[in-house]
């Protein structure tokens, strides 16, 4: 098998993810309920978590990392915090249905700061020309669609000029590219724990510049006569048992990254994918998303000439190669980069991902298009 | 003697251990008693030695939370404010 479809999740994991979760399993109980000793495991497994976190993008208090169950449950505790119906807000081309479901589900009102792909500047002059007239940015780091990577340090300077509050979604660039949330000063930033971070489904992180507003209450193991929600992170934010295996897992997966660094994670994904876009433009009737230097990370999307993207993708599974066809949830982004009627197949990479793979594939693709056609 | 240095949650109380471990002071997490908590459930750190050293650290480290008591050989609490400190 060729997995190339770690924008959607990491399949390949270090090995600590797995033998951490099941130390979690065996020997934790639940955080911030008893005093006992498998609840002071659980309650020293969640903590490392945080503190980990912390470190990795450069958070000044593990309080202020949330555990969430994926970064849709992130995008929606940020959102939720700050808008209201008829909030006016500004988001980028190249957003995900995490972000624009959620604004809609709320009656904002959405403003798009629409810009070619792989266009930078274009992308920041897109958010200046209409800052004035926003009450909230979100933005995602990375599209999943096509790798497109939005200047969001240059976006959060300008957001603290018009003093709007900055959500940033770094679903696809947590563990890859280098996010550091003091550097950002965003109200929150969401990220997924099962993607560049290679720990389980079910994880995610919200870190907060702010307290936020709870999507869910219930018992947090503190103040419990109070009947409302703590005020204080991460309580406030984490009603009920913690996925403890799953926050172990995470801690691995974070541990991994932070010891071969996100800037050789990159290097390594940037090699292949400058590879993977030479190989696969000189097939015939491959036309491939590819953009200029440092403007792209190791995800890749492609369409093929007069073929269905998704019967495309099915015949590349019955060989092996894993990828994802389709709008990847993302019709914005489709819109934008002028594909939303034909979608894309979108190949991504991941610290594990070999030359050798993308060798197989590109050939492999070569031959199904040879009998195609 | 020992003491209870009260938290708001948990994740402050893991907070504040740390900081006095790195400092050589030993501050095990525990439940706090019930009738200390004027909303309920909590954490506190238990400290038998160098308190007040341990007090003054985390008041610098902004993990000062909570109330502060003294815990008698037969069991009694009672109210420690910073000015009892030596």
């Amino acid at each position: 098998m060729i997995y190339l479809d770690s924008a959607a999740t990491s399949l390949v994991k270090p090995l600590s993810v797995g033998r951490e979760m099941l130390r979690a399993m065996r020997s934790c109980a639940s955080p911030g309920r008893g005093g006992h000793e498998p609840a002071m495991c659980a309650a020293e497994t969640v903590y490392r978590c945080r503190e980990t976190a912390a470190r990795l993008f450069n958070v000044p208090d593990p309080e202020r990392v949330v555990l969430t169950m994926n970064a849709t449950h992130g995008l929606n505790l940020a959102i939720r915090s700050l808008v209201k119906p008829g909030t006016r807000v500004l988001i980028s081309g190249y957003e995900h249905n995490s972000v624009t479901r959620p604004l809609h589900l709320l009656g904002a009102e959405i403003l798009v700061a629409e810009s070619p792909l792989f266009d930078q500047d274009a992308a920041l002059e897109a958010f200046r020309a209409r800052l004035a007239d926003a009450e909230l940015v979100v933005c995602t780091h990375v599209s999943n669609v096509f790798g497109f990577i939005l200047p969001v340090y240059e976006l959060a300077g300008l957001c603290r000029e018009y003093t709007v509050p900055l959500i940033v979604d770094a679903s696809q660039s947590a563990g890859i590219l280098d996010v550091d949330f003091t550097r950002l000063g965003a109200a929150f930033v969401a990220m997924p724990g099962h993607k560049g971070l290679l720990g389980p489904q079910g994880t995610g992180l919200l870190l907060c510049g702010r307290e936020g507003e709870p999507l869910l209450a219930g018992g947090s193991g503190s103040d419990s006569r109070e009947q409302t929600m703590p005020d204080w992170l991460p309580d406030r934010l984490e009603a009920g048992t913690h996925n403890v295996p799953g926050a172990a897992g995470l801690t691995a997966g974070m541990q991994y990254v932070l010891e071969r660094g996100t800037s050789s994670i990159a290097a390594h994904e940037q090699t292949l994918l400058a590879e993977l876009t030479e190989r696969l433009s000189a097939l015939d009737g491959v036309e491939v998303f590819a953009g200029p230097t440092g403007t792209q990370s190791g995800v890749l999307s492609f369409r093929l000439r007069d073929f269905d993207c998704e019967e495309a993708a099915q015949l590349l599974t019955s060989h092996g190669v894993c990828v994802r066809s389709g709008l990847h949830c993302a019709p914005l982004a489709h819109r934008s980069a002028g594909t939303l009627e034909t979608g894309t197949i979108r190949a991504s990479l991941s610290p594990f991902t070999s030359a050798a793979e993308l060798s197989r594939f590109v050939g492999i693709l070569g031959e199904l298009l040879r009998r195609i056609r | 003697m020992r003491y209870l240095i009260l938290c708001r949650s948990l994740t402050y109380a893991q907070r504040a251990a740390a900081v006095l471990e790195r400092r050589g002071i030993d501050a095990p997490i525990i439940k706090a008693p019930l009738r200390l908590r004027e909303y309920g459930c909590g954490y506190a750190l238990s400290v038998t030695r160098r308190f007040p050293e341990a007090v003054a650290l985390l008041k610098k480290n902004h993990l000062l939370t909570g109330r502060l008591y003294s815990r008698s050989d037969e069991g009694e609490y009672r109210e420690v404010t910073e000015l009892d400190l030596p």
